[in-house]
């Protein structure tokens, strides 16, 4: 009796044992949280957007026309991170992916092509009045909305007004950088001044600005809450045929009149796919398009994909609470930059799949950079002399001063693998002789003690460092995305000349001089800028877009790539 | 009371199975810096790299030492289980055995706390406190045992009602011993093995708590834990190397999790004398 009792519990106790073991190896299927290292390829954030306004249209809209009875050339992108809400100008979540779900279906003014030069969209040609503050855009007399009515500068002169209303959650026209007026020429031409002096205005407005169809919002009142279909009537190539908030899916259909002609691919399909699973996806075919970790590049080369690397424009930064004793002194922040060895970072913790950060913040590819300023390389020697010189004194291998001991606290989270990367500080800086007390902390907290200034170290990140406009707005501007340093005078006028800088070669020195204060001052230390991938069969010929999409969006799709396909 | 576990334990082959895996478990833990070579935390820029002499079970995405990792990570699942089951198992004996003593309203408040205690998904709530404070070990603790006594208390009650009928525990009393007196003097130490029953289980949950907390990242990331080396694999699961990432931590948790459940059956005729007459036939 007891045998038998013995021998069945083994045997439970073994199958329990495989089933264990075999549900961890199936886990691997399944889809992991986004958090993780890898969500970042896709899920960037962009700097620069609000908070993500998460209105929730529940309306799925449906364009009137059917679909063509034959097999349209159809295309299918995977992205990991699936809804960014329905894709009307004021109702998608207000940061990058949602942006460019939007740009299917609407246009802007002038847009970038694979060069990142500014190209014709809407306008046609364009004229910078000096004397004026003013662009004068000459429209496209070809161009129809959706539904049939035609684009005019109506249309145009409508859409700033209605936007200086309700300010568009992705695009800023409030402020400094805003539209004074605008004067209708003829039919086709529009003049628009300027209120101040603004070098980004074709980038960050131009650009990124999306028109909008008098003949139907001028009724919208409440433009967040406007989710019917004629919210995605646009001038874009792509109509929304529809939109799954649960399945984070989209489904767009060719524009037949779209004024560079009707796109090569007729079908445009966004479905969700889990980062991991889709190497796997492509392989089979299920999809032509989707952002790979670096880690599967190689293979996915091999396997005969076609990988583009997205231009580095996102940094990973340690923010400094510079209000705070000792951190406050500029010799003690340049002892950190000194002990932190960034190019191991990479090595270590991106396993070398990025670049390692510039003192000066902007990366080493952008054609901003300044490659002559103070880059602190490792230097654990120096670091100590300069806190020797700032009077702490090592005991037992730790700092000591006045009998204190020179203890921070580093925030990190969970998210963009900052864990090991704070690990990484940590033992950096243990190694010097400052103790590091490493906290890991929910998203949302640690945003709220930077805010604060409850923090003394923190692995941060953000994104836009393709137009220099950015420096602006994470070096002094407001927010827990920037450093908000303003005691240095030289730095904070710098800043404010390249912004009214017309001459590209005169803001281009000016930028370089305000890296090479930056370098000198560290209000922040940029760490690394990691690589970012995506693989496709060479079906369409996908490009990142230097400099970025609108306003400097790090996402490869680019509206202009799917007007040709090798299919056709 | 004329049960005795270490007896139960002897009788069982299961049990001492269990017994000399826990024991194996604890010397990982316990002599952790003896037994490996690296730092746990210690990032190299040899990533991913398969078991070798070098490093015995291979390294991570940021090049650790995966053996140094299971070995301090041991360290984190049992004192983890240990605490919680030390803390859970003093909350059910006390509310427990007050309840059954003091009796009227007071048991019947108490017991319905518990059967609210007992309805509540633990899991939903763990996972939702832990989503926004990110706890490190002791809150960990705290949590875990601050949601887990409710089964205990309700075995202690019913035992302690029987208890309290006992010719030694009536007598004491009828002497004016207080309720204080009586439950650190009787019945606490006749509770005794079925108290030891209730803390292999808390050992039990907890472990699987803490593993499942840091699985799913919502445990502090810098903790070393066996949960959390998998949930690190479970990221790379694209690539070839991800086994040797995930099978160590995943074999190590599902043993000591087997191993204390093979010490609980063990010791389940102590909750259920009948069971004795059978296996002992």
């Amino acid at each position: 009796m007891l045998k038998g009792i013995l021998k069945r519990t083994v045997v439970i106790g073994l199958v329990l044992f495989l089933v264990l073991g075999g549900v961890l190896i199936a886990g691997c299927t399944d889809e992991v949280d986004e958090d993780t290292p890898q969500g970042q390829a896709t899920s960037s954030p962009v700097l620069g957007d609000s908070e993500e306004a998460r209105s929730t249209p529940t309306a799925v809209a449906t364009v009137d026309e059917k679909p063509a009875p034959s097999q349209p050339v159809s295309y299918t992108i995977a992205d990991s991170t699936g809804d960014w809400g329905y894709p009307s100008p004021y109702t998608h979540y207000s940061r990058g992916p949602g942006y460019i779900r939007m740009s299917f279906v609407f246009d802007t003014l002038v847009w970038k092509d694979e060069m990142g030069k500014f190209v014709p969209a809407l306008a046609e040609e364009w004229q910078y009045l000096e004397d004026e503050n003013a662009y004068v855009f000459k429209l496209r007399d070809n161009v129809t909305w959706h539904d049939g009515e035609k684009f005019t500068a109506e249309d145009v002169a409508f859409t700033v007004e209605y936007v200086k209303e309700h300010p568009m959650p992705f695009t800023t026209l409030i402020g400094p950088s805003g539209i004074r007026e605008t004067e209708i020429i003829d039919d086709y031409t529009i003049k628009i001044s300027l209120e101040q002096l603004y070098a980004p205005f074709l980038n960050d407005i131009a650009g990124t600005l999306v028109m909008l169809p008098q003949h139907i919002w001028e009724e919208v009142v409440v433009p967040e809450e406007f989710t019917d279909a004629k919210a995605v009537v646009g001038t874009g190539p792509y109509m929304l045929v529809d939109y799954s908030k649960e399945h984070g899916t989209y489904l767009y259909k060719a524009f037949p009149d779209y004024y560079l002609g009707k796109p090569a691919v007729e079908e445009l399909k966004l479905v969700k796919i889990g980062e991991q699973m889709i190497p796997a996806a492509l392989k089979e075919g299920s999809v032509d398009y989707g952002g790979v970790s670096p880690d599967i590049v190689g293979e996915m080369e091999k396997e005969g994909f076609a990988v583009v690397m997205a231009p580095r424009g996102w940094n990973a930064k340690l923010t400094i609470n510079h209000n705070k004793e000792p951190l406050s002194t500029r010799e003690f922040r340049q002892a950190l930059a000194y002990a932190i060895d960034r190019d191991g970072l990479v090595e270590i913790t991106q396993r070398g799949h990025g670049a390692a950060g510039s003192a000066g913040m902007i990366p080493p590819d952008s054609e901003w950079y300044n490659p002559n300023i103070e880059q602190y390389a490792y230097n654990p020697e120096k670091a100590r002399e300069l806190l020797e010189g700032m009077g702490y004194q090592l005991e037992d291998g730790w700092f000591v001063k006045d009998g204190e001991p020179l203890e921070l606290e580093l925030l990190t989270q969970s998210r963009y693998g900052f864990v090991e990367v704070g690990e990484f500080i940590q033992q950096q800086l243990e190694s010097i002789g400052i103790k590091i007390e490493l906290r890991c902390l929910e998203g949302k907290s640690l945003d709220s003690r930077v805010d604060a200034w409850d923090f003394d170290l923190s692995v941060y990140g953000h994104g836009g460092l393709y137009e220099p406009s950015i420096l602006n707005k994470v070096i002094t501007g407001s927010g827990f995305n920037s450093a908000r340093y303003e005691k240095n005078e030289i730095l904070n006028q710098l800043l404010e000349e390249q912004r009214q800088e017309m001459n590209p070669v005169k803001r281009k020195e000016l930028v370089q001089q305000i890296q090479a204060v930056y370098a000198d001052v560290l209000p922040a230390l940029t760490l690394y800028y990691p690589n970012w991938y995506s693989a496709h069969n060479s079906r369409v010929a996908i490009f990142y877009t230097p400099g970025g999409v609108a306003s400097g969006i790090p996402i490869a799709l680019n509206k202009l790539a799917f007007m040709q396909c090798e299919d056709k | 009371m004329h049960i005795s576990p270490k007896r139960e334990l002897k009788r069982s082959s299961l049990g001492r199975v269990g017994i000399v895996l826990i024991v194996l478990v604890l010397i990982l833990a316990i002599f952790a810096p003896l037994l490996v070579r690296y730092e746990p935390s210690g990032q190299t820029a040899s990533a991913f790299e398969s078991p070798s002499l070098e490093h015995w079970l291979g390294t991570n995405h940021v090049g650790q030492d995966i053996w140094s990792q299971l070995a301090y990570g041991a360290r984190t699942s049992l004192l983890v289980g240990f605490s919680v089951a030390v803390f859970s198992v003093l909350l059910s004996a006390l509310i427990g055995a007050s309840a059954a003593l003091v009796g009227d309203r007071y048991d019947r408040i108490v017991m319905r706390i518990v059967d609210a205690l007992i309805v509540i998904p633990v899991v939903i709530v763990l996972v939702l406190l832990a989503a926004y404070i990110k706890p490190g070990i002791g809150y960990i603790i705290v949590i875990l045992s601050l949601l887990g006594w409710q089964f205990g208390a309700r075995v202690v009650r019913a035992q302690t009602l029987v208890l309290k009928e006992e010719m030694h525990v009536a007598a004491a009393k009828s002497f004016g011993a207080s309720n204080f007196y009586l439950i650190f003097r009787h019945i606490i130490p006749d509770l005794g093995p079925i108290l030891l029953v209730q803390f292999v289980y808390a050992a039990r949950r907890a472990i699987f708590m803490e593993a499942g907390l840091a699985f799913l990242g919502i445990a502090d990331p810098s903790i070393i834990s066996w949960g959390m080396m998998m949930h690190d694999a479970l990221g790379f699961c694209y690539l070839d190397v991800w086994r040797w990432c995930l099978i160590p931590p995943g074999v190590a948790l599902s043993l000591t999790v087997l191993s204390i459940t093979f010490i609980g059956h063990a010791f389940e005729p102590v909750l259920d004398p009948r069971l004795r007459g059978e296996a002992g036939a």
